[in-house]
């Protein structure tokens, strides 16, 4: 034993081992026959593009969800897919946002769940014994009395880290834990993060912010499509080969056909939001697709939400084809004539429990009104019409939406839309979640729309969906528009490179 | 926009079975919560016949229709007020403010009766705007605001009839107790229309299509263009409005401005609503479920009189009720989750193969 323990003392050692991970949701397959390592003493940073697997990953690795195929072990060890379990097997979890609970000291959200009693009470004196233990290493300025809800958003966080530490984790996983921190923050939380490593732990970096990973990581893991792209040390590694392996495949020629393009529909000047967007002035002209590309969280839904009303802003004006339209007034900006698709169409869009027909006619129950009454057969040939022009495959109108698939579920909100004739539509990831079928009908629906004359601002984390349909991309990075380009400049590598860097 | 489309029709078609399939089966489980529910009622009918001779008299039946009828419209517009995920527990003492307020005004004030009832109506509706724009504009949870309001309802109530019963009652109100219509009692022919109305509201008017939109999904509905406060101070409003209505019929059931009367009957309301099949979580049920439930604890209470079980023993039973009730809710919504879930893995196995 002690033998084998000097053997491998040199080396880093495999602490979680991920063998053919493979887990599907409704309409996707988030991961395919992942194997992805944890070693001790390291940083490994996961990468990918939006949507390439990272998050199933993570929660996999929380225990959140149960891997349809394929498992993971700790220590040799497997792990059950159960977060009370993960904790036990010893894998700590910091999400993007902190989890404690806010009303509870700093002592009582470290050792969450675990307070140590006497006689079946708790007890506060070792309680606080064990937190300051924790607290020391990674956080000493805290103190254990305070309320967790009053620290900021980077101490919450090193109280994260303090309770995973208390727990004797042999692997932390980090979940974009610098998106809220302040670059002094980071640098301390970088500090944390080498002494924990220099103590053995394994740790797992997610991180959009490639300067980041290569000032932190050891090891770099991509995946993309939900598959393993491979991993490498990151001394073999420099930022246009990290980029290329999160792009991967040669983008596709762009199928997007010159078209006449008409007048602005759409004019966004000087729109300003404190902490979200600064400074967004754009165009969409009639028969124009603008794709819209930017990491998670570089403020693109949060623009949508500002243009469709949906959020107020702080300056700045909206208009719709020359007139001003109010802020903060979703029904101002459909009869203005925005149509908007959003991200997640389950919370955001569709009424999971009413019909297909009642959920495409949700915004234009003024049309199918008469004598005061909604008149169920014209809505009937209204949603008809749009289900047979959208090839929305369902039973009938009357199916409930809820049981539909992803790809059907967004025709029916796009089938919403279209009936009403929108001078701008808002697609917001139209694609997230749904199928390769039905993604290429969604694509050359928008081109056929946008040759219709209509105009298109199209959200994307997908980098072949905007360079293939866009005629001019936008780039977002922290709330800012930092590039825009014609379609002649747009390519992954531009794209990327302003999406992460600067 | 007429977008013709050829490419797509053809993946319609082997997905069309394993739906048809999956669609019966959850129209079944949707149906088996107003089925079930009949059938519950039926079968305990059955078996209460068989064991009272007096159950299945005329008297009884009307007798326990009759005393439903308070709850039912009180229930109608408890059930607006559900489908929009909110909840009114003010409704007993709105319905108490507007039994004494409809007597008083002309006992006390000289007021003629009708002006009198006009009042008690907006007394009603008047408390439900105070709750709907409490939910909407100060963001109070339903729960809270409703509370505060029935204490105060309550207890104007008290100072304004100065804690008593008011008697007598103005002769149109004995006029609509004993009244029939075809036969059957005004009061439950009143209901029925009642809840006729409120049902074509719901399923056949923009503002009920908006009910079911804004206690389904509150953001969706928001950015589908509808304006969801006003939606829900709407349903405040009829819940007022039928609390007030249910509490003239209280005073013409006993020819009094009933100050005293109606304690905990909100709960009672809410229990039946929710037996009825309409989800605490909104969005979901009808009129003629929470019909069925209201009589379900009708019958439940009767049976309770008619066997000589001891008195407060009906609580008990009451309770249990519901407790079925709800869990055949849950039940419900979980078959149906599964149902899905089947669905996706069938799409899965249809789908082309993957590299593996």
């Amino acid at each position: 034993m002690s033998a084998l323990e000097s053997l491998v003392e040199d080396r880093p050692r495999e602490v979680l081992v991920a063998r053919g991970l493979t887990k599907s949701f409704p309409g996707v397959l988030a991961l395919d026959n992942v194997d992805f390592d944890v070693r001790s003493g390291e940083v490994t940073a996961l990468l990918g593009e939006n949507g390439a697997g990272k998050s199933t990953l993570i929660k996999l690795m929380a225990g959140f969800y149960a891997a349809d195929r394929g498992e993971i072990s700790v220590d040799g060890k497997p792990m059950h897919a159960d977060p009370a379990a993960a904790h036990r097997i010893g894998v700590a979890t910091i999400h993007q946002d902190a989890h404690l609970v806010p009303a509870m000291s700093v002592a009582e959200n470290i050792m969450l769940g675990r307070w140590p009693t006497r006689y079946g009470l708790v007890s506060v004196n070792r309680q606080r014994q064990r937190a300051l233990d924790a607290l020391a290493r990674v956080a000493p300025h805290l103190n254990a009395s305070t309320p967790a809800g009053r620290l900021s958003p980077a101490d919450q966080q090193l109280v994260e880290i303090a309770r995973a530490i208390s727990e004797d984790s042999k692997v932390l996983v980090m979940d974009e834990p610098t998106t809220s921190l302040s670059p002094p923050e980071i640098d301390r939380l970088f500090g944390v993060v080498n002494d924990l490593k220099a103590k053995g732990l394994g740790i797992v970096f997610v991180s959009h912010w490639l300067e980041e990973v290569f000032r932190i990581a050891d090891r770099v893991t991509v995946l993309r499509d939900g598959r393993l792209v491979g991993t490498r040390p990151i001394s073999e590694l420099d930022h246009d080969k990290v980029i290329r392996m999160m792009v991967g495949r040669d983008v596709r020629e762009t199928i997007a056909e010159a078209r006449p393009i008409g007048d602005v529909v759409l004019s966004v000047r000087n729109l300003n939001r404190d902490n979200v967007l600064s400074d967004i002035s754009f165009d969409v002209r009639a028969g124009e697709i603008v794709g819209m590309s930017g990491l998670v969280g570089a403020g693109r839904s949060e623009l949508a939400a500002c243009i469709f009303g949906i959020d107020p802003y702080d300056s700045g004006a909206v208009e719709i084809a020359g007139r001003q339209i109010a802020p903060n007034d979703p029904k101002a900006a459909i009869e203005a004539g925005i149509g908007l698709v959003p991200e997640d169409r389950r919370r955001q869009a569709l009424v999971s429990l009413l019909s297909v027909r009642t959920n495409i006619t949700l915004s234009l129950l003024e049309r199918v009104k008469s004598w005061g009454f909604l008149s169920i057969t014209r809505e009937e040939e209204i949603a008809a019409r749009e289900m047979k022009a959208l090839a929305v495959k369902a039973p009938s109108s009357r199916t409930r939406v809820s049981t539909l698939s992803g790809g059907n579920q967004q025709k029916v909100v796009l089938a919403r839309w279209l009936a009403r004739h929108p001078k701008l539509l808002i697609l917001d990831e139209p694609t997230k979640g749904i199928d390769v079928g039905a993604k290429s009908e969604i694509s050359e629906l928008v081109l056929r729309l946008a040759r219709s004359g209509m105009g298109i601002l199209l959200i994307s984390s997908e980098l072949p969906e905007i360079l293939s349909l866009s005629d001019r991309v936008l780039v977002m990075r922290s709330g800012r528009i930092a590039a825009s380009l014609p379609r002649s400049e747009a390519t992954s590598e531009t794209i990327m490179s302003y999406a992460t860097t600067g | 926009m007429a977008l013709e489309n050829s490419s797509m029709s053809d993946r319609i078609a082997n997905q069309a079975t394993g739906f048809s399939a999956l669609r019966g089966k959850i129209s079944f489980i949707d149906l088996m919560q107003s089925v079930g529910l009949l059938a519950v009622i039926l079968l305990g009918c059955a078996i209460m016949s068989v064991m009272s001779p007096v159950f299945a008299t005329v008297r009884n039946i009307e007798n326990v229709l009759q005393s439903a009828t308070i709850i039912a419209v009180v229930a109608i517009g408890q059930t607006f007020v559900i489908l929009i995920a909110g909840i009114d527990l003010s409704v007993a003492s709105v319905l108490v403010l507007a039994s004494v307020l409809s007597v008083g005004l002309v006992n006390f004030y000289g007021w003629s009766p009708e002006l009198a009832i006009v009042a008690a109506l907006a007394a009603g509706m008047g408390v439900g705007l105070v709750n709907g724009l409490a939910v909407t504009k100060l963001r109070i949870p339903a729960l809270i605001a409703t509370l505060a309001t029935m204490t105060i309802a309550r207890g104007l109530a008290y100072i304004f009839s100065g804690g008593t019963n008011i008697a007598p009652v103005p002769k149109l109100f004995v006029e609509l107790q004993a009244g029939r219509i075809f036969g059957v009692p005004a009061v439950i022919m009143l209901t029925i229309v009642l809840a006729v109305i409120a049902q074509v509201v719901l399923s056949r008017t923009q503002f009920g299509r908006s009910v079911y939109a804004t206690g389904g999904n509150p953001l969706a509905a928001r950015l589908a263009g509808i304006n969801t406060e006003r939606v829900i101070i709407a349903t405040f409003v009829i819940s007022g409005l039928m609390a007030a209505i249910a509490g003239l019929l209280i005073t013409a059931r006993f020819e009094a401005g009933a100050a005293t009367a109606a304690q905990g009957l909100e709960l009672a309301v809410i229990a039946a609503v929710v037996i009825g099949g309409v989800s605490l979580f909104g969005g979901e049920g009808n009129m003629g479920g929470m019909l069925l439930g209201v009589i379900l604890l009708g019958l439940v209470q009767n049976a309770v009189n008619l066997l000589n079980v001891p008195p407060n023993w009906d609580s008990v039973v009451s309770g249990l009720v519901i407790a079925a009730a709800a869990a055949l809710d849950v039940y419900r919504r979980k078959y149906l989750e599964a149902g899905m879930r089947k669905k996706v893995i069938a799409t899965k196995a249809s789908k082309p193969t993957k590299p593996s």
